[in-house]
């Protein structure tokens, strides 16, 4: 099985390390490590943990009408996206249902670059060629299979990449969340054309985020971008796929007084899922793309009555039909059930009302007086232990009144073929989450 | 994970199909999980065990170990009466991957039949049965 698998440019370093690996969107990933996915959990969100992200795919858009082409794709309006800026978002099909979803990065008006999920490259770069207006200037690239990434995560992360790249304290200065600077590759827009010379342009370089080279200590391209998808603190870095292993031995070896930990999917799995964040293809995936905790992913006016733009599905998902309901719950304990296709949700009169899309356990929490508190909240009460709590994704055929929350009406029980758990739907699953934080370098 | 040469499979343990192991001092059988199961199982996040005091049948259900990966259930590999469970594993579950045979063992059983525990399979056998 393994013969057909891809795999990604740190496999070696994988296996090496003794990872417990599996198919994941047709990559052999690792899913842990040696040390574990409560240690690798609990390591982001105390001090800083590595994700090898190279089986997620990368499509530049470039051309005068890049903007157009992807604003009519995207659920987002990137019409006041600033250059230097990322931005969350989904691309549907007509009937409203999810493809993939992405993060579109804008170099400057006629240049941009998505980064979608394991597989989607072609996919996606598809879709945007099938829908692009005929001898429109629009030239799509799907850069996977050159392109590498890494994310670095967790509160010390700022300070282990300092010790890795060129000028940290330019680069790292004034980057909020979901901004980025530098590039990985000559083919960007940047200031890289310029060669040998970027790091000390980028010194002199006042003119704007946008422009800075971002380079490793050997003088390597990276794209840096405050983002991620843990909840927490942190960045991702793009590189070209020849440079990530060292990238990564680099950085183990910097974070090490720091603790820093590499980590598997399963943590990235239960990190994000704690953040309240969707599985592309598991939470989200071939049905409307609407009723979920994700309305931020969609072009809403205030009132949310409708979209600020037309876009691919926003026509189908303004028509109700009786579309179903996703909701975040969070379990009484931490243990947890099998999601997928025979899980049964049940609402507390009795009735089946739905299915679970993701069932795992956030480490970092637990109960405490109808309240989530997180290992990194404030004032945790003395003697409290944090075990861990199940947590996830239900969809189901019925609305919930979110003022009801912490009502019976909210409990539910998530049942798989072999146990049965007490759950309840909540808005939001961990606290205290880092990713937004504030910070000085 | 583990290949089948690396596992910790001490000689003075009888084994089951199921990838537990048994002791017996006196009568009282204590049995666990072995070292192919907790690697197999990953990292170990809960222990579900019985109340001191029930019954069980050979072959039935007694209680689960719950990894980041799956739920399993755990068999009796005997019949016979729960005189002790550790109670460590509520608060140390991890102990299971950390020390299987030692602080990991799950519940204490007290039996009727010897002859059930000296079916079960020894070291060679149990490897065997691993090997296919």
């Amino acid at each position: 099985m393994a013969r057909s698998l891809k795999t990604t440019p740190l496999y070696r370093w994988h296996k090496s390390a003794n990872a417990n690996m599996a198919d994941f969107g047709g990559f052999d990933m690792p899913l842990w490590y040696e040390t574990g996915v409560k240690n690798e959990h609990l390591g982001v969100l105390k001090s800083a943990g590595i994700f090898d992200t190279s089986h997620m795919a990368c499509i530049t858009v470039k051309g005068k009408d890049s903007f157009e082409l992807l604003n009519y794709c995207f659920t987002r309006d990137i019409s006041r996206l600033g250059a230097g800026r990322c931005i969350y978002g989904a691309f549907l099909d007509m009937n409203g249902h999810c493809i993939d979803d992405a993060i579109i990065y804008k170099f400057d008006d006629i240049f941009f670059m998505i980064c979608v999920n394991a597989g989607m490259g072609a996919a996606i770069a598809k879709h945007l060629d099938s829908n692009k207006i005929k001898g429109s200037g629009v030239n799509i690239e799907d850069l996977s299979g050159t392109t590498a990434k890494m994310d670095i995560q967790g509160i010390n992360s700022a300070q282990i990449l300092a010790r890795l790249i060129k000028n940290p304290d330019m680069v790292l200065k004034q980057m909020p969340y979901f901004s980025f600077k530098g590039n990985f590759d000559k083919s960007l827009p940047g200031d890289s054309g310029s060669g040998e010379s970027g790091s000390n342009k980028s010194e002199s370089d006042k003119s704007g985020s946008k422009k800075l080279n971002v380079t490793l200590k050997d003088g390597t391209p990276i794209l840096l971008s405050r983002s991620g998808y843990t909840g927490e603190f942190g960045f991702e870095i793009f590189i070209r796929s020849e440079a990530v292993v060292k990238l990564w031995r680099d950085t183990l070896k910097a974070g090490e007084e720091f603790g820093i930990t590499a980590c598997g999917l399963a943590a990235r799995d239960s990190l994000r899922t704690g953040a309240c964040l969707p599985l592309s293809h598991q939470d989200i995936g071939n049905w409307k793309f609407i009723n979920h905790p994700w309305d931020f992913a969609l072009a809403f006016n205030k009132g949310k009555t409708g979209f600020t733009k037309k876009f691919i599905g926003s026509d189908a998902l303004l028509s109700h039909d009786c579309d179903p309901f996703t909701y975040p719950f969070v379990g009484d304990s931490l243990r947890k059930i099998t999601p997928g296709k025979n899980s049964q949700v049940i609402d507390s009169k009795g009735n089946i009302v739905g299915k679970v899309l993701t069932c795992v356990t956030d480490m970092g929490i637990t109960w405490h007086n109808d309240k989530i508190i997180s290992i990194n909240s404030q004032n945790i009460p003395e003697g409290l232990k944090i075990k861990g709590l199940s947590c996830g994704f239900v969809m189901v055929d019925k609305k919930f009144d979110f003022s009801a929350i912490n009502d019976n009406n909210c409990s539910l029980t998530l049942k798989d073929k072999k146990r049965a758990i007490k759950v309840n739907i909540v808005k939001d699953i961990r606290p205290d989450r880092t990713a937004r934080k504030n910070f000085e370098f | 994970m583990k290949e089948i040469n690396d596992l910790n499979l001490p000689e003075d343990l009888k084994y089951t199909k199921d990838h537990e192991w048994a002791k017996n001092s006196d009568g009282v059988i204590t049995i666990g999980i072995n070292d192919y199961a907790q690697d197999q199982l990953g990292e170990i996040v809960f222990v579900e065990l019985p109340e001191v005091g029930d019954t069980f049948e050979k072959g039935d259900e007694f209680g689960s170990v719950e990894s980041v990966k799956a739920v399993s259930e755990i068999y009796m590999p005997v019949a016979g009466e729960i005189v002790e469970i550790n109670e460590a594993l509520e608060d140390a579950p991890e102990l299971v991957n950390e020390s299987c045979y030692d602080n990991g063992w799950l519940i204490k059983v007290k039996i009727d039949d010897t002859s059930e525990f000296e079916a079960l399979l020894d070291k060679g056998a149990y490897l065997d049965m691993l090997k296919g």
